[in-house]
C-alpha cells in the first residue's frame, strides 16, 4: 500500500484508454490508503464477529427485554443510504435532469455498495447464522422479513446491473471487464447504443425497487402493534424521505470526493441540485415526524406519555441529534451559502449522516424501552404498570428482572457494526480505483 | 383442539411455584424463566401498593399467551415458530435462525433467548457440576420437530411449550399440577363442557391486552375483590 507508487501504476492504467475517460486529478488521490484501511476495517469487524460467534451473542449489550440494538439499526441506516443511487438516476431520465448525468454512475455505485453492506450487516445479528439457508429452505411468507431479503436480493441485481452497463463501453474500448465476453464480437458503437438504452431502462425499473426496498424495510417494524413507536402508517413513507434525503446525500459526498476541489466548478450545478433534493427530502421528513408526534400526543394516552418520556427525557440526547443535525443540513443546503462551496456540501452531508444515524438508533430505545404488557390497575391507582421481563442472563449484582434496560452498544458491537462502513469504502474506492466514474465533460 | 389455560387469581397466592416447576421440568438455562409471577402495581414481587393506607397485593402469572392470531409466528421467516394441531404455539429449536423478530413482535415479552451457550452459563453462575435438571430427553413433534431439548442450543429461542412433553401423552403441564393454591386449569376450549370452557362462561374471563387482536388461550379469572 505505498502510496508514492501509485501515479506511475494509474498512469499506465490511463494510457491504455483511448477515449481519456479517466480523470487525471482522481489518479493523485490516494485510493490505495483508502482501500488499505477499509481492508483493515474489515477484518477487525470480522474479528469481532469471529469472536462473537465463539461466545454467542452474550457479548453484545443486548438481553430479552432490549433485543435488537446497534446492529438493527445500522442494518436500516445502509438501507436508507442505498436509496440514492437509483433515485438519482431515474430522476435523470423521469424529469430530464441532465445535468446530474454524470453523476449516474457515481450513484449506482452508491446504491450497489450500501445494499452490499446492509445485506452483510444483518447477518452477525443472527444468533445461527449457520442456518441463514432456512430462509430459503423453509421461508415463510408472512413474515415482513422474507420480504425484505426478497427485496434486498433483488434490488442487489438491480443496483449491480446497472453499474455494470453502465461501464460496458468503457470496458470495451479499454480491452478489459468481466461478464462482457459478449460484446467482443460487437463495435463500440452497438455497445454504446446497448448502455444508453440499458441504463435507462434499469434506473426506470429500478426506481421502484428502491421504494420497495425502504416501504418493506420500514414494514419490519411498523406491522408490530407491539410497539407503539413502531405501529403507524408513517413509517414506510418516512423511511422514503429519509432515504431520499441520506442516499442523495451519499452520492453527494462520492461525487465531491472524486470531483475534488479542481473540478468542483465544473459541476456546481449538479451539486446544488443534489443538496435540494436532500433539503427537500427533509422537509417531507420533518413533516412526517411531527405529524407522528402530534398524533401519539394528542390523544394523551398513558403509552403516550411514556413515549414522551422517552424521547424527551432518557433520550433527550439523541434524539436532538436527530433533531437538530439533519435540521440544520435542511435550512443549510436551501441557502445559497450551503449549496456554495465545497466544504460546506461535505459538512452539511456529514451531519445529516450523524443526524440520520442517530434517527436509527432512536428507531431502537423507545420501542424497546417500552414494555409492550403495560397494565393499568384502576382499583390500585395505577395507571401503568410494566410486567417486568427476564433478562436472560443469571449474573451477580444483574436483576433478574427488569422493565427497563440500559441499553448501550458493547465494544464488539461497536467493531463489528464497523462491518458495512469498510464494506461501502472497500466497494466504492476500488471500483473507483479501477474504472471511471465521474467521466470528464466533452 | 385447542388447549387453553384458565387462571383463578382470587386462588393465585403469589407462592411461584409455577415458575419455579416449570423452570424445572422445561430444563430453562439460567437467566430464562418461561413462567414469571409478579405484584400489580410493583416493581418487585410480594411487594404491596395503593394509596392513603389503603393497601393491596394481587398476582399475575404471565407465560405464553398461546395466541390464535400469534404475532411471533407470523414474523418468523422460517416458520420456526408454528401453532401445533392443538393450538399450541411451539418453537422448533433446529430451524431457528436466531433473529429475535419474535421478541419484538410479543406483546407478552415470553419468549426468550440464549444469548450464551447454557452450558457454559451453567458453570459460569456455578451450578454444581452434573446437576442436570428437567425432563431428561429430546421431545419431537409428529412432523420430527424438535420442540424440547434438556440441553439447549446456543442462539435460539425458546418459550412455553404448554409442557409438550407431558400434554402431549394427556398428562397435565407441570405449572397446573404443581400449584397448591390449585389455582391453574388446563384443557379444550373447543369442548363445552370442559372445565376451562365452564369456568371462561361462569367467571367473566379476560384475557391480557385483549385490544391487539392476539386473541390468546390463556384466560384470567379476575379477583372478586383486592387483596387487602
Amino acid at each position: 500500500m505505498r502510496v508514492d507508487s501509485q501515479p506511475a501504476a494509474f498512469s499506465n492504467i490511463g494510457a491504455v484508454n483511448p477515449l481519456g475517460l479517466r480523470p487525471k486529478n482522481l489518479t493523485e488521490k490516494p485510493l490505495n490508503k483508502v482501500i488499505g484501511i477499509s481492508i483493515i476495517a474489515i477484518l477487525i469487524s470480522l474479528s469481532a464477529w469471529g469472536y462473537q460467534l465463539s461466545q454467542g451473542l452474550i457479548v453484545t449489550n443486548m438481553r430479552n427485554p432490549f433485543s435488537w440494538g446497534l446492529y438493527i439499526a445500522t442494518f436500516a441506516f445502509f438501507v436508507g443510504i442505498a436509496a440514492g443511487g437509483l433515485i438519482v438516476s431515474s430522476s435523470v431520465y423521469l424529469f430530464d435532469l441532465e445535468k446530474l448525468k454524470p453523476f449516474t454512475r457515481i450513484a449506482s455505485l452508491s446504491a450497489f455498495a450500501s445494499v452490499l453492506a446492509a445485506g452483510a450487516m444483518i447477518l452477525p445479528d443472527m444468533g445461527r447464522i449457520d442456518r441463514i439457508l432456512n430462509i430459503f429452505f423453509h421461508p415463510n411468507f408472512r413474515s415482513p422479513l422474507v420480504w425484505d431479503v426478497m427485496v434486498i436480493s433483488a434490488y442487489m441485481v438491480v443496483t449491480f446491473l446497472s453499474v455494470y452497463v453502465q461501464l460496458l463501453p468503457d470496458w470495451k474500448s479499454e480491452g478489459r471487464g468481466f461478464f462482457n465476453g459478449w460484446t467482443k464480437s460487437r463495435s463500440l458503437e452497438e455497445v454504446q447504443k446497448f448502455s444508453k438504452k440499458w441504463s435507462k431502462r434499469i434506473s426506470l425499473i429500478g426506481l421502484p425497487f428502491a421504494i420497495l426496498l425502504h416501504t418493506v424495510t420500514a414494514l419490519i417494524f411498523a406491522t408490530q402493534a407491539s410497539r407503539g413507536w413502531w405501529n403507524t402508517a408513517i413509517l414506510p413513507p418516512d423511511f422514503i424521505a429519509v432515504a431520499i434525503a441520506s442516499g442523495t446525500a451519499l452520492v453527494m459526498l462520492i461525487g465531491l470526493l472524486v470531483a475534488g476541489k479542481e473540478r468542483f466548478t465544473e459541476y456546481n450545478d449538479a451539486f446544488k441540485i443534489l443538496a435540494s433534493i436532500v433539503a427537500g427530502a427533509l422537509v417531507v421528513h420533518f413533516f412526517f415526524v411531527f405529524v407522528d408526534l402530534v398524533i401519539h400526543g394528542w390523544w394523551g394516552k398513558q403509552e403516550a406519555h411514556e413515549l414522551f418520556s422517552l424521547l424527551f427525557g432518557r433520550y433527550s440526547l439523541v434524539y436532538a441529534t436527530e433533531l437538530l443535525l439533519p435540521g440544520f443540513t435542511m435550512f443549510y443546503f436551501f441557502s445559497a451559502r450551503g449549496k456554495r462551496s465545497y466544504q460546506s456540501l461535505i459538512f452539511g452531508s456529514v451531519l445529516l449522516f450523524s443526524g440520520v444515524f442517530a434517527h436509527r438508533m432512536m428507531l431502537m430505545f423507545p420501542a424497546f424501552n417500552a414494555i409492550p404488557l403495560t397494565l393499568s390497575l384502576p382499583a390500585a391507582g395505577i395507571e401503568s404498570w410494566a410486567y417486568p421481563i427476564s433478562v436472560g442472563q443469571l449474573r451477580d449484582g444483574m436483576p433478574s428482572f427488569v422493565t427497563s434496560w440500559s441499553y448501550v452498544p458493547s465494544l464488539v458491537e461497536g467493531l463489528l457494526a464497523i462491518l458495512p462502513f469498510g464494506i461501502v469504502t472497500f466497494v466504492v474506492s476500488l471500483a473507483l480505483k479501477l474504472y471511471a466514474f465521474l467521466p470528464e465533460k466533452h | 383442539m385447542r388447549l387453553g389455560m384458565v387462571i383463578d387469581l382470587d386462588k393465585c397466592i403469589g407462592c411461584r411455584t409455577c415458575t419455579v416447576s416449570c423452570k424445572s421440568h422445561n430444563a430453562q438455562p439460567p437467566g430464562i424463566w418461561w413462567n414469571r409471577v409478579f405484584t400489580p402495581g410493583s416493581e418487585f414481587h410480594q411487594a404491596a401498593v395503593g394509596n392513603d393506607g389503603h393497601l393491596q397485593m394481587n398476582f399475575l402469572p404471565v407465560s405464553c399467551q398461546m395466541c390464535d392470531n400469534a404475532p411471533c409466528e407470523k414474523v418468523c421467516p422460517v416458520g420456526a415458530t408454528y401453532t401445533d394441531e392443538r393450538g399450541v404455539v411451539l418453537v422448533d429449536y433446529d430451524r431457528c435462525i436466531g433473529c429475535r423478530y419474535c421478541l419484538a413482535a410479543c406483546p407478552y415479552n415470553v419468549r426468550q433467548f440464549n444469548w450464551e451457550d447454557p452450558k457454559k452459563a451453567k458453570a459460569r453462575v456455578g451450578y454444581e457440576q452434573g446437576y442436570e435438571y428437567g425432563y431428561p430427553t429430546d421431545v419431537r413433534d409428529k412432523e420430527g420437530q424438535l420442540v424440547y431439548t434438556p440441553s439447549r442450543p446456543v442462539g435460539v429461542v425458546e418459550k412455553c411449550t404448554f409442557c409438550f412433553q407431558y400434554t402431549s401423552k394427556g398428562e397435565l403441564p407441570a405449572c397446573v399440577r404443581s400449584c397448591p393454591a390449585k389455582a391453574r386449569f388446563f384443557g379444550d376450549l373447543d369442548d363445552p363442557e370442559s372445565e376451562v370452557s365452564r369456568l371462561i362462561r361462569e367467571r367473566q374471563a379476560i384475557r391480557l391486552k385483549e385490544e391487539l387482536g392476539t386473541q390468546p388461550k390463556v384466560y384470567y379469572l379476575p379477583a372478586s375483590k383486592p387483596n387487602r
